[in-house]
């Protein structure tokens, strides 16, 4: 539990005595270490950016329902304290936290550093926006991550090169995890109900066969053509695939159906997550839990061959 | 939606010195924005509302948003920018609703029959729209803390420009609004000026929207002037105290959600409604004592 909630649960009372004795209201950076306020738009990469960052960074993640009706959607005013306040920002992007990019627009600042991870990768509006389900992104991201902390804190320079090292070396688990199941179970047909397990699946080797039109429709809180069910419907009766996988956060009719199909044909369904759960757990270990999970669904499954 | 706030950001506190809060309401760009748009914004929709309310279009508002994503979404299908598909389909949409509904009772059914057929349009757009459309369709809805400084210089622009064209149609409107027989029979192209408010009403609330996001446009649409219509018959008084009213519920909404977790709407919506309830309550037991007096002297 080194991750950005277990160090709230001690700094937020410290806040509040701060507030109520009548210190500090904007940003107080007046003297004392220097210690850089960063924001994540989600907390995985807020995870990330705590753990790279050490004592040298206050990160703040904020955690909104990635599905939120963009109808019924509103920032709060904390959120908005937060992006206005913050020295460094790392927002997802792709059109994955739009909101995070309008409370950027609302409360402009010079001194304010923003890693669009979307722009850091190449990718555009449009594209599956899921990059820290990319073992390589979540790398790319990592070591630019720790090259922002240098050029922002130059001072506090060697503290971020061992915290990259030491971050290096508790992704190690989730590295081994990644080649056991690739290793062991590479050009396996699995399924998944939404393309939140496309990256993942890519870097697993696993051939993943479900329609896309499906699995980018669920993403994006649509209805999926009646054809791609179908055709959905038909690889998991026939048992295509050895198992299917689902985002516990995404559940809807459709994706509810799928699932008791693949239970009645005898797949094995795994769930995964689309943030952190538990809420306050480390990116690696929530990772490596849900490949757990994975590779022993692999293991019992006798469907696709 | 869950915060987990850490460390740096303190959430400020209300003490007991009032300057020192309220100054403190504008220590940051993003709260200074969100009152200057949320002023116009309330100002406009005030004003505007009041002729919603007249004629009974809270329903017509209300779609009118709803028109405008099945824009964006048909938008996204031939590669458009989303802005301009959600103001074709709302100015055609309203114009639709106008031209189909002049009667109150008409008017109704009209929003009905051409808001289920646009719905339709949009699901059909979706699933031809390869793209992802909720992303598109984001950026459509503002957030009253999300509003850049060249968008408060484009709502202050339409929100002036919306004022003018309503005080432009101000007369005709409110002589088809209170008694649409007798102002056709003076000559006042009734079906005409309905188009015309309908059209106003979808660029006034598309401007906004895009600033401020749905439930605050709409919150403020329809609320303010009701209560006003219940303390004003008047219609020039109506329409200032309806724009005050606007104004008045979003600065203490603001001003609250500033202190309070919660989205700034939330307390606008719930200002509004209380007061309303209120006024209703108030103005119903003085309806009924003076009802009551030729009852008591026909004993």
């Amino acid at each position: 539990m080194t991750g950005a909630s277990g160090l709230g649960r001690v700094l937020l009372p410290l806040s509040v005595v701060a507030a109520l004795t009548g210190c500090s209201v904007a940003a107080d950076r007046s003297g004392g270490p220097q210690t850089l306020q960063v924001v994540a738009g989600e907390d995985f990469w807020g995870s990330i950016a705590a753990q790279l960052g050490g004592s040298h960074v206050s990160v703040t993640s904020i955690v909104t329902d990635p599905n939120a009706d963009p109808h019924d959607y509103e920032s709060s005013s904390a959120d908005a304290r937060a992006f206005a306040t913050a020295d460094y920002v790392v927002l997802n992007g792709a059109g994955y936290d739009d909101w995070g990019q309008k409370l950027l627009d609302g409360n402009p600042s010079s001194s304010r550093t923003v890693l669009n991870v979307a722009e850091l990768l190449g990718k555009r509006d449009g594209d599956n926006p899921h990059f820290w389900y990319g073992p390589g992104y979540v790398r790319s991201v990592a070591d630019r991550i720790t090259a922002d902390y240098e050029r922002l804190d130059p001072t506090d320079r060697s503290a971020f090169e061992s915290a990259h090292a030491a971050f290096v070396n508790a992704l190690m688990p989730y590295q081994q995890a990644l080649a056991t199941i690739g290793g062991q179970f590479a050009g396996r047909r699995v399924a998944a109900t939404e393309d939140i397990f496309v990256y993942l699946a890519t870097a697993l080797h696993l051939d993943l066969i479900s329609p896309r039109e499906f699995m980018q429709a669920v993403a994006e809180g649509n209805d999926p053509p009646a054809s791609a069910v179908a055709a959905f419907e038909q690889q998991i009766t026939s048992r295509q695939a050895a198992v299917l996988v689902y985002n516990v956060q995404t559940v809807t009719a459709v994706t509810t159906n799928i699932q008791d199909l693949a239970r009645q044909a005898g797949i094995p369904v795994v769930g995964i997550s689309e943030t952190i759960q538990p809420l306050g757990d480390t990116f690696q270990d929530w990772q490596v839990r849900q490949l757990t999970a994975l590779r022993a669904a692999l293991t019992s499954s006798h469907a696709d061959g | 939606m869950i915060t987990d706030v850490v460390g740096g950001v303190v959430t400020p506190q209300v003490t007991w010195n009032m300057v020192r809060d309220i100054a403190q309401l504008f220590d940051y760009d993003f709260s200074r924005h969100a009152f200057a748009a949320g002023t116009v914004v309330a100002v406009v929709a005030g004003a505007v509302g009041y002729f919603v309310v007249l004629r009974a279009l809270a329903f017509g508002a209300h779609a009118l948003s709803h028109i405008g994503f099945a824009g964006a979404a048909g938008a996204g299908v031939v590669g458009a920018d989303a802005v301009v598909g959600m103001l074709l389909f709302t100015v055609g949409g309203g114009s639709a609703i106008g031209l189909l509904g002049t009667r109150v009772r008409e008017r109704d059914v009209a929003i009905g029959t051409v808001l289920a057929f646009m719905l339709g349009l949009g699901a059909l757009f979706l699933q031809l729209y390869r793209g992802n459309v909720n992303n598109t369709y984001a950026l459509l809805f503002g957030d009253i803390y999300g509003v850049s400084a060249l968008a408060l210089l484009i709502t202050l622009a339409a929100g002036a420009a919306t004022l003018l064209a309503l005080a432009c149609i101000y007369r005709p409107l409110l002589f088809a609004s209170l008694d649409d027989e007798v102002a056709a029979a003076r000559g006042v192209p009734v079906r005409a000026v309905g188009v015309m408010f309908m059209v106003l009403l979808a660029l006034a609330v598309s401007d906004a929207v895009q600033v401020v996001g749905v439930l605050l446009v709409f919150g403020l649409l329809v609320t303010p002037a009701a209560i006003s219509e219940r303390l004003t018959a008047r219609p020039a008084r109506g329409l200032l105290l309806s724009s005050l009213l606007a104004l008045l519920f979003t600065w203490l909404g603001l001003a609250v959600a500033y202190y309070a977790p919660g989205p700034p709407s939330f307390y606008i919506t719930t200002f509004s409604f209380v007061t309303y309830v209120a006024v209703r309550v108030g103005t119903g037991m003085r309806e009924r004592a003076r009802g009551a007096l030729p009852v008591l002297e026909s004993l």
